[in-house]
């Protein structure tokens, strides 16, 4: 037995109520500092190392049940579903092919205007290993961190759409952080007509906002936004959102519209990360040098403007 | 002659106090699914005040703090925000040690659950004030199946600890005395 598990015979020590308050002193301090100063975050990425394992291993039970669930299915699910994922697979190749033709059209569309090329992306597939189980955050956390490659910033999809943003590193892990997110924001530009707007999280499950929109927007419901590609994160043409209702401004001079998201914003457990692949540095100067030696057609174009919507 | 309460309690071993802590740490870091997270009950909070009943020596604002902080950081939230709540429950808790250490779980569990809800008010409050969004007010169920929850948590760490029940005692000492 320990000695220190009786009370001492000599008080030496602070009351109670000091030391309660020093210690809240400190979980002040130290929320201050990671709220504002984010001065945190290498005692975070090592604490977070050291419980990687720890969290791993109570997951593990888990999976196995999971595993030993899904080895159980009837052979008639089995061909049902091969049948359905040849049917989807035979339309997948179809659109992927039309997808080529229209990147080819779009590249020579672009040598002709004399814009650089878009840089490209590659997807990392990661697998959600868990959700932050805290009221506030709409985040989850995928088994892919620096050791994959994984930096922040980068964007997450899933098959259908933008699900979010990489927004902090671990070594082997990486948070996600959702569209759904009040902090998140996207840009986007709207398919039908080409307005460019900014679709934010407000915090809820199942629906984005966009919450400064002018008053005289075209926007109505049904309308798909896709990313605009214009922030410099998010490559353009990820289905993003659908409008699902606009309301007129009431105390402000701004309108509102509330947005559904297209991807299964935290309802799928595999996503995949647009790693940005590196821009050829010259890209910029390429087009010019390389212009004149073929046929001049630019300078027989009227002068297309950038943004024509579309 | 009879010996009284608390006298009766075996002391508490540290590596018991320490163990049955991490065991409750990990049992909140289970993988709960996604519906029923905001009734999953702090299982780190309700272990840690069953030693602060017990052993206030073995477990008390340093442990709370600590445990805080990884819980802040397993979760991914701001730093100290947990901690807060913890060493603002375990404050609470050592300021009435004395009465609740008498008492049966039944009447503790009465006690205890304003404490265990305040808990929870208190993370949803401080998220609400450093700005983190909109409170999910439904989290408060996990502080009332917090203090559901306690008879038998306290059944079972009173297992575990060979705490005789106050005013039940069946130790041998009694048997040999009559």
């Amino acid at each position: 037995m320990s000695p220190a598990s009786h009370a001492p015979l000599f008080v030496r020590e602070m009351g109670l109520p000091v030391r309660f308050g020093l210690y809240v002193l400190a979980c002040l301090f130290l929320l201050a500092l990671d709220a504002r100063y984010s001065a945190l975050s290498g005692v975070r990425a090592g604490l977070n190392a050291a419980l990687h394992p720890l969290q791993m291993g109570l997951a593990q039970p888990w999976i196995w049940l999971q595993q030993a669930s899904g080895f159980f299915v009837t052979h008639g699910e089995l061909t049902a579903e091969n049948a359905r994922l040849r049917r989807q697979q035979d339309l997948l190749r179809a659109e992927i092919q039309d997808r080529q033709a229209l990147a080819a059209e779009n590249d020579s569309l672009r040598t002709l205007l004399s814009l650089p090329p878009r840089p490209g992306v590659t997807p990392v597939v990661g697998e959600v290993m868990e959700t932050m189980s805290d009221p506030f955050s709409r985040k989850v956390v995928i088994n892919r961190g620096a050791a994959h490659g994984i930096s922040a910033g980068w964007p997450v999809v899933d098959a259908v759409g933008l699900v979010g943003q990489v927004t902090r590193v671990f070594p082997w892990t990486a948070e996600v952080t959702l569209l759904t997110d009040r902090d998140q924001g996207a840009p986007v530009q709207n398919l039908r007509n080409g307005l460019r707007i900014i679709v934010s999280g407000q915090g809820s499950d199942a629906l984005l906002e966009v919450r400064f929109l002018d008053m005289h927007a075209d926007l109505k419901p049904g309308d798909l936004l896709h990313t605009s590609g214009i922030d410099g994160i998010y490559p353009a043409g990820i289905p993003v959102a659908q409008v699902v209702q606009t309301e007129p401004p009431r105390h402000t001079p701004f309108a509102r519209a509330l947005c559904r998201p297209l991807g299964g914003v935290g309802q799928y457990r595999h996503m995949a990360v647009l790693k940005p692949d590196p821009v050829p540095a010259p890209a910029a100067a390429k087009p010019p040098a390389t212009l004149p030696a073929k046929a001049p057609v630019p300078a027989r174009m009227p002068p297309a403007p950038r943004h024509a919507p579309r | 002659m009879l010996p009284q309460g608390a006298e009766l309690a075996a002391p508490a071993r540290r590596p018991r106090v320490y163990a049955s802590l991490a065991l409750a740490l990990a049992a909140t870091l289970l993988p709960w699914a996604d519906q029923i997270q905001w009734l999953v009950p702090d299982f780190t909070l309700m272990v840690l005040l069953y030693w602060n009943v017990r052993a206030p020596r073995l477990a008390g604002l340093g442990v709370a703090f600590s445990l805080g902080l990884i819980t802040d950081v397993a979760r991914g939230v701001l730093m100290g925000l947990n901690a807060l709540a913890y060493c603002a429950a375990t404050f609470v808790v050592l300021l009435v040690q004395r009465r609740l250490e008498g008492f049966d779980a039944p009447r503790q569990a009465f006690q205890l659950g304003p404490i265990l809800l305040g808990k929870e008010v208190l993370v949803l409050t401080l998220g609400l004030v450093m700005g983190l969004g909109e409170a999910d007010w439904r989290w408060l169920a996990a502080g009332l199946a917090a203090a559901l929850l306690w008879l038998p948590l306290a059944w079972l760490m009173d297992r575990i600890s060979g705490h005789s029940v106050a005013g039940a005692p069946k130790g041998p000492g009694i048997r040999g005395r009559a």
